[in-house]
């Protein structure tokens, strides 16, 4: 078959209410096309998104994740996002340490004005995953 | 296996409610909701033991079993229990579920694990090697437990020094994969049996011979359980407190005595498991003077939480109460011989040391005595 369909990575993007989550539905009321690949899962603050959830997410079959969150000083919960900045720090060596390799998990900060910053995260990070592949996983997800 | 067959099998039936175990359990010391001696009862009467409240806080320790008067296996029927408690109920994980998911993720057979990445230019190890140490997920720790200790890869680092000092050169695995303890014990026996077969093949594609580990439950596991699973591994495993006190009975380890005053906390899986009791008290008497705390050897209080789950205050309660008596011996170093043990009275030290009247330092048995190596002085023609 020669018409078969590119594979497509799947992505979980955490996006905090306040800016990013703003900024991905500012990309989609201007009809910024963006990769279908992504998942979006709205959180209050970037900072709810611990460890274990994002290895989760690599458990459940995800190939790529991303957490979104406000510039630094624009938190709405005054230093969330630079807590997040810790923990993702820590999950990057962990994903080393595992053999998923850092570069799966993506940090950005976006603004609710910023639509076209997210949906270049966006399919910049998907272009990533495809020429990488898929995780080796025991599990498949939905 | 049902419910009935659990209870028959470990030899619940057998209970005479005598309340032992509930005085030598952590749990119950923990929790007035749970004792090993309420699970047994609530099963036999057919109101589902497996129901019953906190039945993730037993740390498996055996202290129940220790003092059993009809010998009925607690903490494997608490862990046949899970298995069907598990279904409808996960843990509460402590750690953010970060080391549970370590175990599950590596378990994967396409993932290639990377966490050999602590080994140091000084330290010797073989790549053909028959003698494999197998490092568990101390790397991991280093990571997610970092705010808790940031001197935990000294352990792996000091058992290799060791071993080179008694002229062995280890080979490690480059991608080891969780050794499933926490999930054997959790009730997860597909995810242990997977671990375990990704484990022994590689082990047997390497023509490993013999394992030494530094953690008591990698050694549990390797000794005890993968053969469950696997039949007869024809692994000889061994615990570095073995290795250590065999080593320096024969001479081949130089040590260096000091005058401090030590105490000993015995890790479950190596004192009520294996009955390594006496080896570890003959390094450590080789090296200080040792002072037992009024709870030790094979009737050893526990570290208070076991398998990263269920992590609370009343664990805090039970550390803390571990660091006082360890600091009324007269101490000033605690030792232990598990990575987990060491982290979690390490935690205790640390966030509530405002309890504790004196401290104690905590440290491996095997940092402590690599760093009291014989060494020769160093000259610039030597290689």
């Amino acid at each position: 078959m020669t018409d078969v369909e590119p594979w497509q990575p799947r992505v979980v993007a955490f996006c905090c209410n306040w800016c990013a989550y703003a900024g991905a539905d500012l990309a989609g009321v201007s009809r910024r096309q963006y990769s279908p690949s992504v998942r979006i899962v709205r959180v209050m603050c970037s900072s709810r998104i611990d460890a274990g959830l994002i290895l989760q997410c690599f458990e459940k079959g995800a190939d790529g994740v991303m957490v979104l969150g406000c510039h630094p000083g624009d938190c709405h919960y005054i230093s969330g996002n630079q807590r997040e900045e810790m923990r993702v720090q820590e999950v990057w060596e962990l994903l080393d340490l595992l053999g998923i390799g850092r570069e799966r998990l993506v940090l950005k900060w976006i603004s609710a004005a910023e639509g076209e910053l997210f949906g270049s995260t966006v399919d910049s990070f998907v272009t990533l995953l495809q020429s990488k592949g898929p995780v080796g996983r025991v599990t498949d997800g939905p | 296996m049902d419910r009935d067959d659990i209870f028959r099998k470990f030899h619940a039936e057998a209970c005479i409610g005598c309340g032992r175990c509930t005085y030598a359990c952590v749990a119950a010391q923990r929790y007035d909701g749970f004792s090993p001696r309420t699970v047994a009862e609530r099963g036999l009467s057919g109101r589902g033991g497996e129901k019953v409240t906190q039945l993730w806080s037993c740390t498996s320790c055996g202290a129940c079993t220790q003092v059993c008067n009809v010998g009925v296996d607690f903490p494997q029927l608490i862990r046949g229990l899970r298995s069907l408690a598990r279904r409808d109920e996960v843990p509460m994980a402590a750690h953010h579920g970060v080391l549970t998911a370590v175990g599950r993720l590596t378990s994967s057979p396409t993932l290639r694990p990377r966490s050999a990445n602590w080994v140091t230019p000084d330290l010797q190890t073989d790549p053909h090697s028959h003698t494999m140490l197998f490092v568990g997920c101390v790397p991991y720790f280093d990571v997610a437990l970092r705010y808790i200790r940031d001197d935990l890869l000294d352990i792996p680092r000091a058992a290799v020094r060791l071993l080179n000092a008694m002229g062995v050169r280890p080979r490690l695995d480059p991608s080891e994969r969780c050794c499933g303890h926490d999930a054997y014990w959790a009730g997860d026996d597909a995810l242990f049996e997977r671990l375990a077969r990704e484990n022994w093949q590689t082990a047997r594609d390497a023509g490993v011979e013999e394992i030494v580990t530094f953690c008591p439950e990698c050694a549990s596991v390797w000794r005890d359980l993968y053969p469950q699973v696997i039949g007869d591994t024809g692994i000889r495993v061994r615990t570095m407190a073995e290795v250590l006190a065999e080593a320096i009975a024969v001479g081949k380890l130089e040590l260096v005595a000091g005058e401090d005053v030590v105490t000993y906390h015995d890790p479950c899986r190596l004192s009520k498991g294996a009955g390594i009791v006496d080896q570890p008290r003959k390094v450590l008497r080789s090296l200080s003077e040792l002072r037992e705390m009024p709870r030790s050897g094979l009737l050893s209080a526990c570290c208070g939480t076991s398998g990263w789950v269920d992590c609370d205050h009343t664990a805090k309660r039970v550390q803390v109460e571990r660091l006082q008596e360890a600091a009324a011996t007269g101490s000033e170093v605690l030792v232990t011989a598990c990575p987990k043990c060491l982290v979690h009275l390490s935690c205790a030290d640390r966030h509530h040391a405002s309890e504790l009247s004196s401290r104690v330092r905590i440290e491996d048995i095997c940092v402590l005595t690599a760093r009291r190596l014989h060494r020769e002085p160093v000259s610039s023609t030597k290689e």
